[in-house]
């Protein structure tokens, strides 16, 4: 076995200028950790960015919320002077211009007439007034404008409401409970427009940080998902959506002729 | 002529810009830069001048290492202030090096540079500048490094006292081999341009502060 052994002699100079050289390669290590510093700073900034822009958002969208809520009131309002108050009035009307002093049994009969319609007037003005109450109602809690909103829907006749509240629903963030109010409202206005429904049941729960608003009814029911692909399923992707902004999931479930359950699932705190 | 070198033009010329940008700024902690940097001025020309006629100038640099020590000491924790960091970790690093400085210089029977004591508060010094880096990475809030004159700072100081590690490593080795001509010394060449870039990024600084003062006015 050859062992060969080199024996090197390194002189001072050489040593010297490898102390210059390894300080010249000690100056490069900092130029690549700034250049990191600067790129994962400007990722920050773009993460920044990003952030600003989906609270404009938000708050666009919340804006949004706010205006239909408010534009769904004043229709509904719209809708009960036109063909409730309205029609009251003009009955009132007519049967005062038919009233006869003379007769006297006849008029006693109409001025009854009057007073059971002026009655009924005064009783849809009140209705109104609690409707647009229900809006302000928002600020104390949303289980009571929810229940306002319900109030207003079974004078109608239209529907028997089953309402069960296991949970009041208290969010500490007020635009969070408008976004709700706004997906509760836009869910009954499905059910009035398509549904074709006779009764409707609404469940208030609280389960596990979240709060869970269950809306069922009896109607005709629709395909979720060839729906979803339509026109019509832009209002239930917004739904959805809106949900999602808030943190929290729709879940919609319909089989025609068997109804439409759509599930709300809200979480309590951010 | 004999005072104009690389080191002292280099800090002449950053002294000259903090006197610029700094003078009327509000924070005390960069208005002490000037007087630092003029420390550093009188410590590189005093240095040449000891150098050309008592042929050492270790005295001027042990002297002017305990006021480096003090002020770079003392502005790190004022960048750190931001981040609610205590002044007893300040105290006790100033307190330590104090120790470790006399002690040196004792065993040395004040005739020597106090290389040790340099070549560790270069380390702690690159090590403030990391934890400074760390910090910037870890907040949450943005904010725009590439003009910002804290951030240029640091790096100045991180370029220079990373640098100079070998060359205080090897502080003995070199004060006994590298010694023939002065102005063509591996040392003397590498701290020529270690200032360059320290004073470079200085400077840059200096103008992002003054920059941004008259921004916020």
């Amino acid at each position: 076995m050859l062992v060969i052994f080199i024996h090197m002699q390194v002189s001072s100079t050489e040593i010297i200028y490898l102390i210059g050289l390894c300080s010249i390669i000690f100056l490069i290590a900092p130029v690549f950790l700034i250049i990191y510093v600067l790129l994962y700073n400007r990722r920050k900034r773009k993460h920044a960015e990003e952030k600003v822009a989906m609270q404009i958002n938000y708050e666009n969208e919340l804006l949004r919320t706010q205006m239909e809520v408010q534009e769904q009131t004043f229709k509904t309002i719209a809708y009960n002077l036109h063909d409730n108050i309205g029609q009251l009035l003009s009955l009132i009307t007519i049967t005062l211009s038919s009233v006869n002093v003379n007769d006297s049994y006849k008029t006693a009969e109409k001025i009854s007439i009057i007073e059971d319609l002026t009655k009924r007037s005064m009783k849809e003005v009140k209705a109104l007034s609690r409707l647009l109450h229900g809006e302000e109602l928002l600020g104390k809690g949303l289980t009571a404008a929810i229940e306002a909103e319900l109030d207003f829907l079974q004078r109608s006749d239209r529907y028997k409401i089953n309402f069960t509240k296991h949970a009041d629903i208290v969010f500490d963030d007020s635009s969070k409970a408008i976004i709700v109010f706004r997906l509760f409202q836009e869910i009954i206005n499905n059910i009035i427009q398509h549904a074709r429904a006779t009764e409707i049941f609404i469940t208030l729960e609280q389960v596990a940080g979240m709060y869970k608003i269950i809306m069922r009814d009896n109607g005709v029911g629709f395909d979720v998902d060839q729906t979803m692909t339509t026109k019509t399923g832009m209002g239930l992707l917004n739904i959805t959506k809106r949900a999602a902004m808030i943190k929290g999931t729709a879940y919609i479930s319909s089989v025609p002729e068997h109804g439409t359950v759509i599930i709300l699932n809200i979480p309590i705190t951010d | 002529m004999i005072f104009i070198t690389y080191n002292t033009v280099s800090a002449f010329l950053c002294f000259l810009a903090a006197l610029i940008f700094l003078v009327k700024d509000k924070d005390p902690a960069w208005r002490l830069l000037i007087l630092f940097l003029l420390a550093s001025c009188a410590a590189e020309v005093l240095g040449v001048y000891m150098r050309r006629v008592m042929h050492t100038n270790l005295a001027v640099y042990n002297i002017y290492l305990l006021v480096e020590c003090g002020f770079t000491s003392y502005f790190y924790y004022h960048l750190y202030n931001n981040y609610k960091h205590k002044l007893r970790w300040l105290l006790i690093w100033l307190g330590a090096f104090s120790v470790m400085y006399i002690t040196e210089l004792m065993l040395n029977h004040f005739s020597d540079f106090a290389s040790v004591s340099a070549t560790v508060m270069s380390v702690v010094f690159v090590l403030a500048s990391l934890l400074y880096y760390f910090l910037k990475l870890q907040d949450d809030r943005f904010e725009p490094l590439l003009t910002s004159a804290p951030f240029w700072w640091v790096s100045g100081a991180l370029f220079f006292y990373f640098g100079s590690t070998a060359c205080n490593l090897f502080f003995d080795f070199l004060k006994e081999h590298d010694y023939s001509g002065y102005s063509r010394s591996v040392r003397y060449s590498v701290f020529i341009l270690l200032n360059i870039i320290l004073y470079t990024c200085w400077l840059f600084s200096f103008i992002c502060r003054y920059r941004q003062r008259k921004l916020s006015t």
